[in-house]
């Protein structure tokens, strides 16, 4: 992003033309980023609340002052109930190295505060993906120009990750076939060749009905799958049982077409499979990812470029975590808790010995992001709770802070950033001085740990000496960057062979511990687990529950094949993809980005809005016994019928009736990595 | 929901756009090009690349302006789509510079 400014003041950006990924696009999220730096409805003092919870009405105080009243709260807490009454909240509103993921980490485990487990955002995928594949980049994303046959499978590209489309374009420009696997008929899906409008929550299904086809109609790679894979045999044997007809049936896609997948993938080497998160975001979504990343290796896509699986770049950077997250500081006992489960934390409905005390939330807004809305506001809402929200605006869940910070945006603020969708390490100059007397996230808790005590010099660290400790600078991808190229050319493509030639697996390599594509899962016998990464570091009281070995299907435990009595009462599925214009809730309050956006719709099948009277454009009410959301019908044949959606991301104080999507989503965790199951929630839609 | 091309495309149809437009939302007729505001995913890649400040945001226009929203869709929906650039017309870089561009 190029940064164009006035006086001191950013007046408008653009994409990097030179930047071989984005070629000088941005998109709908930030094209206007400048609003939202200069917006005057920025939090930029300190300030402390005056009216009762959640009123959002406060009073601005100084800096000294607020720290004083955090760090005398929360010693005292430590005092008392010990300082695992103390939650920290975050995950990613903020991205990049310093001020992203970790960067409260070595604060909070020095507290010795309860540990968040943040499995926001594909952490069920790569528990999944780690025990097939292990922790590989995979495909670069600018190598699916060799592909032939591109899955996007749960991808709305165009909306999530819309610099890689010229690429899968260009395939197709090749003679590659784009298809596109999702319930709904997103605008990825009206531009591809077959798009396969699946049952939400069967994906497993169709993955293993797959292989069930490679393996009877003889097109494995049997070189490939002897040399690369173990447990090919126990595979087989596994998927005999999915067959078309059985397969046809959970997912309500037809047999044949089922099969013209299979062959596709098969037969048109190299094919790519590309996952988006909503796949994770099922009961079955770990043995789903497990299903999916085994077929690349029984057809042998990724002996060439542009062949196998893509999930997450992230991997191909070496990140120097450790100095990030500072695991040696967690104490010997500590105790983890799943920032799915807030809402039961904060209330009666889990009982905590200590309870929760005191919650600093980040970059996060899990009013808008987190399930069970309804018992996260009860929660924040306790008078009893001392809590500290850090952000740029107001949001549905800073309006709940006892003590509210102001917090730079990426151009008030340094930072180095490795990516979640392409090869390119890139470099956030500081383009002008912090608006008000807001603060990077940095500056917090190096200010929160002298007001703590805590003496260790990480905490004193510059940003400057945190970006030289940023990356593992004498790994092999890194040969020729430095910071000063970075701070100088913006960007540095890893140093790998070129996306022509990349092809990571062609000799197996797999990261895992046999060194395979592991069909048969060595790393199941530990039972269920969470990356470190997603915990702060800490590795211990995995949940451990026993995982099968090999892929299976996991049905939804709200649909109406598994839950009759429920589906009687709320009949259709929800699903809740992301908004075109925000990027989670963030942007969700700007001018621009809500016009694009509009209200908060549920769109719902012709069949479906006739059953229940309801006609386009109406306002409804979707609702479970969890909670219920208004929104307006939207009616299109795009969705399958039984299925609704809803985009999540909009703000509960912007939307009529106070409350969003998230309100009638559930807690529970899929199958692995505590992923959520927001795919799998039954609801019923009425006229309001 | 989409960006729109106006006034300063017509006569010029230089074509930059289509070359940076990801989703190929371009339709062009005689004078000039339209966007197809359903394909259209507002990348603004289009925006720099006119050289003619044509195109914009449809949230940015004037209200004298406005009437392009439906005029874009309405002539997309019916001509061909560009799958690549073509040459300016005759007199658009006249045009441009008449344009004080
Ligand atoms: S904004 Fe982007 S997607 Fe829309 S027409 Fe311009 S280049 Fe194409």
């Amino acid at each position: 992003m190029i940064v164009s400014k006035e006086n001191g003041k950013v007046i408008s950006v653009r994409g990097n033309p030179d930047q071989p990924f984005t070629k000088g696009r941005l998109c709908v999220k930030v094209n206007n980023y400048q609003e939202r730096v200069n917006s005057t409805d920025r939090i930029l003092y300190p300030m402390r609340r005056t009216g009762p919870k959640g009123s959002g009405l406060f009073e601005q105080i100084g800096w000294n002052e607020a720290l004083e009243e955090i760090t005398t709260r929360w010693k005292e807490i430590a005092a008392t109930s010990g300082p695992k009454a103390i939650l920290p909240y975050s995950y990613l509103g903020t991205q990049g190295i310093l001020n992203g993921l970790n960067v409260g980490d070595p604060f909070f485990n020095k507290l010795g505060a309860t540990i968040s487990e943040r499995t926001f955002c594909d952490s069920g995928a790569c528990t999944a993906y780690t025990m097939t594949i292990g922790h590989t980049a995979g495909v670069d994303p600018e190598s699916f120009v060799h592909s032939r046959y591109i899955v996007l499978w749960a991808s709305n590209t165009l909306t999530t990750n819309s610099h890689h489309w010229p690429f899968i374009d260009e395939a197709r420009k090749r003679g590659a076939k784009i298809v596109v696997i999702d319930p709904y008929r997103t605008r990825t899906a009206r531009l591809a060749d077959l798009h396969v409008p699946i049952r939400p929550g069967t994906d497993g299904a169709l993955a293993l009905g797959i292989i069930h086809i490679l393996f009877r109609d003889g097109l494995t790679d049997a070189d490939y799958i002897s040399q690369y894979s173990i447990g090919a045999d126990e595979l087989a044997e596994r998927a005999a049982e999915y067959t078309p007809a059985m397969v046809a049936d959970i997912t309500g896609l037809s047999a044949e077409l089922i099969t013209e997948l299979a062959h596709g993938i098969a037969t048109s080497q190299p094919s790519v499979i590309r996952i988006g998160v909503a796949i994770e975001r099922q009961s079955g979504g770990g043995q789903a990812v497990r299903a999916i990343s085994c077929i690349p290796a029984l057809v042998g896509s990724w002996r060439r470029p542009g062949g196998g699986l893509l999930q997450l770049p992230l991997w191909a950077f070496p990140v120097n975590w450790g100095a990030f997250i500072r695991p040696d500081f967690i104490g010997p006992e500590p105790r983890v808790l799943n920032q799915w489960k807030l809402g039961e934390a904060l209330t009666d409905e889990m009982p905590l010995d200590p309870p929760i005390r005191s919650l600093m939330v980040y970059n996060a807004n899990p009013m808008a992001m987190a399930p069970e809305q309804g018992r996260i506001a009860q929660g924040l809402a306790r008078e009893d709770l001392f809590t500290v929200v850090s952000e740029h605006f107001l949001t549905d869940t800073a309006r709940y802070a006892d003590i509210l910070l102001p917090a730079t945006t990426q151009v008030e603020q340094e930072d180095i950033m490795f990516s979640w969708g392409h090869f390119y390490l890139s470099y956030n100059n500081r383009a002008i001085d912090p608006m008000g007397e807001a603060i990077s996230n940095t500056e917090l808790f190096r200010r929160l740990a002298k007001a703590m005590g805590f003496e260790d010099p990480c905490f004193s660290r510059t940003d400057e000496e945190q970006i030289a400790q940023a990356m593992l600078w004498d790994a092999p991808q890194m040969e020729g960057i430095t910071v000063e190229r970075l701070k100088r050319e913006g960007f540095a493509r890893l140093n790998l062979p070129s996306a022509d030639e990349y092809a990571p697996h062609a000799q197996g390599n797999f990261a895992t511990p046999s060194g395979k594509c592991e069909f048969k899962a060595s790393m199941a016998a530990e039972g269920n687990f969470v990356l470190g990464l997603f915990r702060q570091g800490y590795d211990g009281q995995q949940s451990g529950e026993p995982i099968d070995p090999l892929p299976h299907y996991i049905a939804p435990q709200e649909s109406r094949f598994t839950n009759p009595v429920l589906a009687a009462r709320y009949p259709l599925n929800l699903i809740t993809p992301k908004n075109h214009a925000f990027l989670s809730s963030s942007f969700g309050n700007l001018p621009h980005q809500r016009r694009h956006a509009g209200e908060q719709p549920v769109v719902m099948h012709p069949a479906d809005a006739a059953k229940y009277g309801i006609a386009a454009g109406e306002r409804v009410r979707v609702h479970n016994d969890r909670g219920t959301f208004e929104a307006i019908a939207q009616v299109t044949k795009d969705i399958r019928q039984g299925v609704v959606v809803a985009p999540a991301g909009h703000w509960a104080s912007l939307n009529s009736g106070g409350a969003t999507v998230h309100a009638v989503t559930s807690s529970r965790y899929a199958d692995m990595g505590a992923a959520p199951t927001f795919s799998d929630t039954l609801v019923a839609v009425e006229r309001c | 929901m989409a960006y729109v091309v106006t006034d300063n495309c017509v006569d010029c149809r230089f074509t930059q756009c289509v070359a940076v437009c990801p989703v190929q939302c371009f339709h062009a007729d005689e004078t000039m090009v339209y966007i197809d505001p359903d394909n259209c995913i507002d990348c603004a890649g289009c925006v720099e690349a006119c050289p003619v400040g044509a195109i914009d945001d449809e949230f940015n226009l004037p209200d004298d302006q406005r009437y392009w929203i439906e005029k874009n869709r309405e002539r997309a929906a019916i001509l061909p789509r560009l799958t690549g650039t073509m040459d300016p017309l005759p007199g658009a870089e006249a045009r441009k510079a008449a344009l004080g561009l």
